[in-house]
């Protein structure tokens, strides 16, 4: 009952103190100032200066082949973009056993070249926890979903499910006397692979 | 009333007694501030941008009952508990009250200057409820017992042998190690045991949207999201002016909040939290804390359109010189200025004192807040209201005087010029003029403007 007479309370003071109706700009937003032949270039250089690694590829099995290579494979490791298997690890559960992972692969929806920020949806990333707890994380998008800035972005993106996040390269921090260091709490690498 | 003690100008002063650290403060937040400038400069549309945001926070501010309605009741049936907090108080006993309906003991925070604000660390500590602060400038401030200095930087005002040695006494690491990659990979560590012991976690909230009942958190460190989505309670705390109608009106804010803040394209993680994931629990608290008396005052309701980037405490001159904790005060500088004195005014009556009112912080503010007329409004307020101290009393009343007498101010200055060519010592001496501490006077032109402009005007019609 308390909280009803608190909440009627805020709300009869904010009716009697608010401004007079102030209407919304008729547009939202502005139009890319990148070109669309631009966006590739743009975005892997954002990708670089936000701390991570963008690489090309023309197939996931090349990409594939790039994990194959960068990491060690008997190390657990979770992978949740179709035709990229090479999960060895079953979560269960309880969330604390993810700590170990050593790399997790998902799979962006949308990727903004003006600061290299990929959206990931709950669908894509299953257990919200496993981006931000593991070691290693390696996102895969297709070149096709690249948008110059972020009101492309959001035209684009379905912000009515229960969970989703821009990611935009490592953790970092900077807080000890603004010296920046990768690595956080989160990943402390992002390798983002471009797919046609 | 009584007048307040001028707190502000005292704690400045022993910040300043180490010069060096003082420099390297002052210095830090200027290459912040010009990173600011980079990113800003670097989208064309930048003016038109800090324009519309301000637009939208106007327009939300002229509907916020209506939009709170539709974010509860979007919320809720997104099964979200939702909670109303009228002051301080009543915010930190909601926590509590879900603390014990879960047998919780360990609470995870990130960063989040409404609970700051409430001081609901020391409450729930008082109740025997281990809370860490997970960001990582949060958790050094956390382990010395200070409050953050800054909003976005918490920890700005430490050098990093001052947290190498915090760190060796209660992390063990090396004596005398201070290698920036290397304390924080010991905060990672010694962290990462606290995220994953947890019961409940708390973050803040950037931004509440109305229409999907949801919100937004932004972090570079990703503490907030591995706090929220390991614990099985998730507590998001904010303040009831966070609302915005859309989630396309996300677009205006999250181009803006990074580069106003660090100079970043983006924050690292911008996570947008609508549903709690399955078993698990989540809570929004919606506080006023004095949002709703700020909005009924015309004056100064403008500064609930803040969203917090702090770009307002690197450019000015008077915060990077005198230090975060001179505030005494939650949210510092000026920003921070404007809002203390709403919640109270004999306390912080000293604060919209503590500006230049050169007019930096309007011009990077994101959100158009008109914050140094703000300021200036609040220093006539305080003075109506008696809560100022007499020395400043009389130079405002002696500025009013000069200002309002055209004459008088003229011969003023001709005398002021004639007295700082004769005696530029005493002008300079100190306990004569406040102003002249750790400040040479300028030499005193020789002829006014308005002789000098008096003077062409005869030359040109003569
Ligand atoms: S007042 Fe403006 S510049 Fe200062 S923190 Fe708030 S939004 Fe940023």
């Amino acid at each position: 009952m308390a909280e009803t007479t608190t909440r009627d309370t805020i709300l009869a003071a904010i009716r009697q103190g608010k401004p007079d109706l102030h209407p919304l700009p008729e547009t939202i937003g502005f139009a890319p100032t990148i070109t669309p032949e631009n966006l590739v270039e743009a975005f892997m250089a954002m990708v670089k200066t936000n701390g991570g690694q963008a690489i090309r590829v023309t197939s996931l099995s090349e990409a594939h082949a790039f994990l194959v290579q960068e990491y060690d494979l008997t190390l657990p490791i979770l992978s949740h973009v179709p035709g990229l298997d090479i999960s060895n690890f079953t979560p269960a559960a309880e969330l604390r056993l993810l700590d170990d992972l050593h790399l997790v692969v998902l799979e962006g929806k949308v990727g903004v070249a003006e600061n290299a920020a990929i959206w990931l949806d709950e669908a894509a990333i299953g257990i919200r926890a496993l981006p931000f707890i593991s070691l290693n994380l390696s996102l895969v998008l297709s070149e096709k979903n690249l948008v110059g800035n972020m009101h492309e972005a959001y035209r684009l993106i379905d912000t009515h499910t229960g969970f989703g996040t821009f990611i935009a390269g490592p953790s970092k921090t900077a807080d000890i006397e603004q010296s920046l260091v990768i690595g956080a709490h989160g990943s402390k690498t992002l390798t983002v692979f471009l797919l046609p | 009333m009584d007048t307040a003690s001028p707190r502000h100008a005292k704690a400045a002063e022993a910040f300043l007694r180490d010069e060096e650290n003082a420099d390297w403060h002052n210095e830090t937040l200027w290459f912040v501030r010009s990173k600011r400038d980079r990113a800003a400069q670097s989208l064309p549309e930048w003016e038109d941008l800090r324009e519309q945001a301000s637009q939208i926070k106007l327009h939300s501010l002229s509907k916020l009952d209506d939009y709170l309605i539709q974010l509860e009741e979007n919320a809720r049936q997104n099964g979200v508990i939702v909670h109303w907090a009228a002051n301080a108080d009543e915010h930190n006993r909601i926590v509590l009250d879900i603390m014990r309906k879960h047998k919780a003991t360990k609470i995870v925070k990130s960063k989040s200057m409404l609970t700051e604000e409430c001081h609901l660390n020391p409450y729930l500590i008082k109740e025997g409820i281990e809370v860490i602060d997970t960001d990582l400038g949060e958790r050094i401030i956390q382990l010395r017992n200070e409050p953050p200095s800054h909003i976005v930087m918490p920890a700005i005002h430490l050098k990093k042998r001052h947290i190498g040695d915090l760190f060796h006494l209660h992390l063990g690491t090396d004596a005398g190690a201070d290698d920036p990659q290397y304390l924080t990979e010991a905060a990672r560590i010694h962290l990462r045991q606290k995220f994953l012991l947890a019961d409940v976690a708390i973050t803040g909230v950037n931004f509440a949207i109305a229409e999907t009942g949801g919100f937004v958190v932004c972090t570079n460190e990703g503490n907030a999201d591995l706090g929220a989505h390991l614990a099985k309670v998730h507590i998001a705390c904010m303040g009831i002016e966070k609302v915005i109608p859309k989630a396309e009106h996300l677009g205006v804010f999250l181009r803006l909040l990074a580069r106003s803040a660090t100079g970043q394209a983006t924050t690292t993680y911008s996570s947008h939290f609508r549903k709690p994931a399955p078993g698990q629990e989540m809570h929004l608290v919606l506080v006023d804390n004095g949002r709703t008396r700020q909005l009924a005052s015309p004056d100064f309701r403008n500064s609930l359109k803040c969203i917090r980037c702090g770009a307002c405490m690197n450019t000015c001159p008077v915060y990077r010189r005198s230090g975060g904790h001179s505030y005494h005060t939650a949210v510092a500088g000026p920003i921070g200025s404007i809002l203390a004195p709403n919640i109270d005014m004999k306390e912080y009556a000293d604060l919209p004192f503590a500006s230049t009112l050169c007019g930096s912080c309007t011009n990077v503010c994101p959100v158009k807040i008109d914050i140094h007329q703000q300021l200036y409004k609040w220093r006539q307020v305080l003075g109506e209201a008696g809560a100022v101290e007499p020395t400043k009393k009389i130079g405002m009343t002696g500025m009013d005087v000069l200002f309002s007498h055209p004459r008088l101010y003229r011969f003023a200055g001709r005398a002021g010029r004639w007295f700082m060519q004769k005696f530029p010592s005493l002008a300079n001496k100190s306990s004569l003029n406040p102003w002249a501490i750790h400040r040479d006077m300028p030499k005193p032109p020789a002829q006014s403007f308005r002789d000098w402009y008096a003077q062409q005007n005869q030359k040109d019609n003569g």
